[in-house]
């Protein structure tokens, strides 16, 4: 099946053709080898970036330093590659010297404190550091920065991403992931978000970047106290495959945290609702055609782009909390906790075939071909298409995309459990609040791989390690990271 | 490296100015420190962030700091530290928003994909039009999510129409551009005036003639139709909904594969708790596999389809000038000749149809409506149809 132009051409569907005429070459044909990921290359590719570093024309990306360490430190992650401790800590210098004064982290050394690019240096140090003195853990002025945080908070529930800079759930996202791994949410911290959230929904049913409050006088007082309107509260921008990945991760952390919330006082409106059916759709029809090698696209009517291989395709895994998805949790026996999941060897108990009972809800042979046949670059790295160049940013969206592609990873109900029942409580702290810590801890920490669940296009040759669908992290960067914060285990 | 001394068009570094030799440079990085993945600079930008970083140190916010952030930007305009010091220099220096403004003209054209430039825009305009006017009686109350203390003196504010007509031109270089929608939403949204509201949906229809595919332009539409409250001129509720559904039918029929025009389909109904079901007659003959025949069309096949490019062209000049000579149900448009039919969008809708009505058979035909799509018409979404019928069998997941 090729372009669908209705005898109607548009610029939109020229672009497509184009793209389509350009796809197809890259599919191999059937009485010849398929290309395997080139891991070599890849690995060539990410050292060089590490030591050499970038060329002038990467000035653009001067502002998002600990994002092209990031980008590069976990990609060797998927990969399966640890680096020297030389290296490591030449990464926990380079990120730690980005920590501004007045706490967040700056793009670079001296920059303004910006959500995004803490996020980054966090995940970077969630790779790569450790506790203890230059291990970078400990040297994260964490009170600093949750009242950096706090001051970004808007009276609608969202977050600017800097000060006197835009509100965006990119920014939401990675607020509350940087809390979440750090042991920094509060109910105070997100109150109204989920709402936010949920607001950002379009009638297409993926999210938007943002949406538009209004107030009105509640005219109780004589204070211009204000009440945020329900509706309309309209989505600025549409939906996006980028933004509607970090929506929906948020919500996965916020939503098991709004009982506690609203018990507590602090809310007291009704619970905020997004709409699933809707949602799976959109995510589902963001996949492009066989003429497309079954790759992601972010808006309707856009191209395929390998980086929605992971803000779309990698939304899927976090389908099951929202209880779509036919395999539930608890019947999956072959699930080995969370303790005792090592970064995984040459285990046998994968088959090299392709497995018929794939129920996931996207085609993920389709994925991962684009990924192998139309992303990888011959001399390394990946791309969005052919026949760009590579990039550290697509090289890892595309890698995790792969990741999610081949692995299921889901909450283990079992697991959860587990963790709560071995919850060890901070001296002093109030219970309610002990309960939201244990609770943050317990949902974030519960994410398994799937033991036998991993489907290999190709074959297991292909294989890299599966990532936490919300954190973009390996499993054990996550579980090694969080026990220290919140001092478990 | 280039070497900056071989073009004379260069202002000279900041390190090589008199004016600038109070100002202690500050270096990105200690001397001892090995950082990895380093970027290379070229030395115009090392000197100007080096010379920001100084300055960000002593805290000085004075006229020259707006022309080291100029120099910045204008290399990286993604630099968001040089905008935000940027922008409380131009407050602390109560300087010309106006003037502002107007030099972010030529930035957003030249730095359409950068969010600050838009981001700058929006705290600018959110001061020169401060406090907002009051809105109709039917609109919201708008406020702002900040609230700077600036006063602008000197120029009175530009209105706010230009704003929109200069985003307007901005779309007509990059149709798609997410910001550039983002933020002409933005405008409309916060100081929600009439006026501004009142040209949106013969703009969103001149975008929608250019490129009937363009899904932010949808988006758009719906923004302004339904997700922004009632506005005065649109309080017949049922009246718009009949216009949009024609509307949406109409640009469904010239490109039936269009996935926006579906979803802004969809999108009408569901806002509207209208039932999929009353589009029925409409959606059938774009499951069919080749445009059912109606009175003014063709009977044979073939020759309709001889006739189709050719004939085209004069055949929409013909429904321009009488439309109720060539369309037979203006309720239900037919699909135009050269359609790729059936529309694998059509049969989804159908199938949502049946599912919607509910009764046994009703499902049976939706499930037969989902496996032509999982085994021929939309194969790469097997799953996800196989998850329909699943879920239509057996409800109680
Ligand atoms: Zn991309």
């Amino acid at each position: 099946m090729t372009c669908r132009t209705d005898s109607f051409p548009t610029a939109t569907s020229k672009e497509q053709a184009r793209v389509e005429e350009i796809l197809l070459q890259h599919r191999p044909p059937n009485d010849q080898p398929k290309p395997h990921l080139q891991r070599p290359e890849h690995l060539n590719y990410l050292l060089r970036n590490l030591r050499q570093g970038f060329p002038e024309r990467f000035i653009s990306q001067d502002c998002s330093q600990t994002w092209l360490v990031y980008w590069t430190l976990h990609s060797f992650s998927l990969l399966g590659v640890a680096l020297d401790p030389e290296t490591k800590q030449r990464a926990i210098d380079t990120i730690m010297a980005c920590q501004h004064p007045d706490g967040g982290f700056g793009g670079g050394p001296g920059q303004a404190p910006h959500v995004l690019p803490t996020y980054a240096a966090i995940s970077a140090l969630a790779s790569v550091g450790r506790a203890g003195p230059g291990g970078g853990w400990d040297q994260i002025d964490r009170l600093k920065l949750y009242k950096f945080f706090l001051s970004l908070k808007q009276r609608d529930g969202s977050f600017l991403v800097a000060h006197h800079s835009e509100v965006d759930v990119r920014g939401t996202y990675c607020l509350l992931c940087v809390a979440a791994l750090l042991n920094l949410i509060t109910p105070e911290l997100i109150k109204g978000t989920a709402e936010f959230i949920a607001s950002l929904q379009t009638y297409e049913g993926g999210f938007a970047s943002a949406s538009q409050p209004y107030f009105s006088p509640d005219g109780s007082g004589e204070e211009e106290e204000e009440v945020l309107l329900k509706e309309p509260r309209p989505a600025l921008g549409e939906a996006h495959g980028g933004y509607t990945f970090c929506a929906l991760a948020s919500w996965v952390m916020l939503h098991p945290l709004l009982p506690l919330l609203s018990s507590s006082g602090t809310s007291s409106e009704q619970q905020p609702t997004i709409n699933t059916r809707n949602l799976v759709r959109w995510l589902v029809q963001m996949q492009g055609s066989e003429a497309e090698l079954g790759g992601f696209r972010g808006r309707t009517n856009k191209l395929v782009d390998a980086c929605y291989s992971w803000w779309v395709g990698g939304a899927f895994n976090l389908l099951r909390p929202l209880g779509v998805g036919t395999r539930s949790a608890t019947s999956v026996p072959t699930t080995s906790p969370p303790t005792t999941t090592p970064p995984k060897g040459e285990g046998k108990e994968e088959e090299d075939a392709w497995t018929d009972d794939d129920e996931s809800l996207f085609n993920r042979a389709g994925l991962q071909e684009y990924i192998l046949y139309a992303a990888q670059h011959k001399a390394g790295g990946l791309r969005d298409k052919p026949p760009k160049i590579a990039d550290s940013y697509h090289t890892l969206y595309s890698l995790a995309g792969l990741a999610s592609a081949q692995h299921n990873v889901f909450q283990v109900d079992e697991t959860k459990e587990k963790l709560r029942a071995a919850w060890k409580p901070k001296e002093g702290d109030d219970p309610a609040l002990d309960e939201f810590h244990k609770t943050v801890f317990a949902e974030a920490r519960a994410w398994t791989e799937e033991v036998g669940g991993s489907n290999y296009v190709n074959g297991k040759v292909d294989r890299v390690n599966a990532t936490h669908p919300i954190f973009n992290l390996t499993i054990t960067h996550v579980r090694l990271i969080m026990n220290h914060f919140y001092a478990q285990e | 490296m280039s070497s900056r001394t071989s073009s004379p068009d260069f202002p000279p570094l900041y390190a090589e100015r008199p004016e600038w030799s109070d100002v202690v440079p500050i270096p990105q990085n200690d001397e001892d420190a090995n950082p990895i993945a380093p970027i290379f600079y070229t030395p115009e930008y090392k000197d100007a962030t080096d010379y920001f970083r100084g300055i960000v140190k002593t805290g000085e916010k004075s006229k020259r700091v707006l022309e080291l952030t100029e120099s910045i930007i204008r290399l990286n305009p993604a630099h968001y530290s040089a905008w935000q010091y940027r922008y409380q220099t131009l407050l602390s220096t109560s300087s010309s928003l106006s003037d502002e403004l107007t030099l972010m003209d030529t930035y957003a054209t030249e730095f359409l994909k950068t969010y600050q430039v838009w981001h700058h825009r929006r705290l600018l305009l959110t001061l020169l039009h401060q406090p907002p006017s009051s809105p109709s009686p039917s609109s919201p109350t708008p406020t702002t999510t900040t609230s700077p203390t600036h006063t602008p003196t000197t120029t009175p504010p530009l209105p706010l129409q230009a704003e929109l007509t200069f985003i307007t031109s901005a779309l007509r270089t990059d149709a798609k551009n997410y910001h550039t929608w983002a933020y002409r939403q933005w405008v409309l949204s916060h100081f929600s005036r009439p006026e501004l509201w009142s040209g949106e949906i013969s703009f969103v229809e001149s975008m929608l003639d250019e490129d009937v595919r363009n899904n932010s332009a949808w988006h758009h539409r719906f923004f302004v139709v339904f997700a922004s409250g009632v506005r005065e001129g649109d309080e017949d509720r049922e009246e718009v909904r009949r216009r949009e559904l024609a509307y949406t039918k109409e640009k469904i029929a010239l490109a039936p594969n269009n996935g926006s025009a579906w979803n802004y389909l969809r999108g009408i109904l569901t806002h509207t708790h209208t039932p999929f079901a009353t589009q029925a007659d409409f959606v059938l003959p774009y499951t069919l596999p080749y445009p059912s025949p109606s009175q003014t069309e063709p009977l044979d096949k073939d020759v309709d389809v001889k006739m189709t490019d050719e004939d085209k062209d004069t055949d929409k000049d013909e429904k321009n000038s009488s439309p109720e000579n060539t369309v037979v149900d203006l309720e239900n448009p037919r699909p135009e000749a050269g359609a790729d039919l059936p529309s694998p969008l059509a049969i989804e809708f159908m199938a949502d149809i049946y599912e919607e009505r509910g009764g046994k058979e009703d499902v049976l035909s939706a499930v037969e409506l989902w496996k032509s799509l999982r085994d021929e018409h939309d194969t790469i979404r097997k799953n996800y149809w196989e998850f329909r019928i699943n879920d239509a069998l057996h409800p109680s997941r």
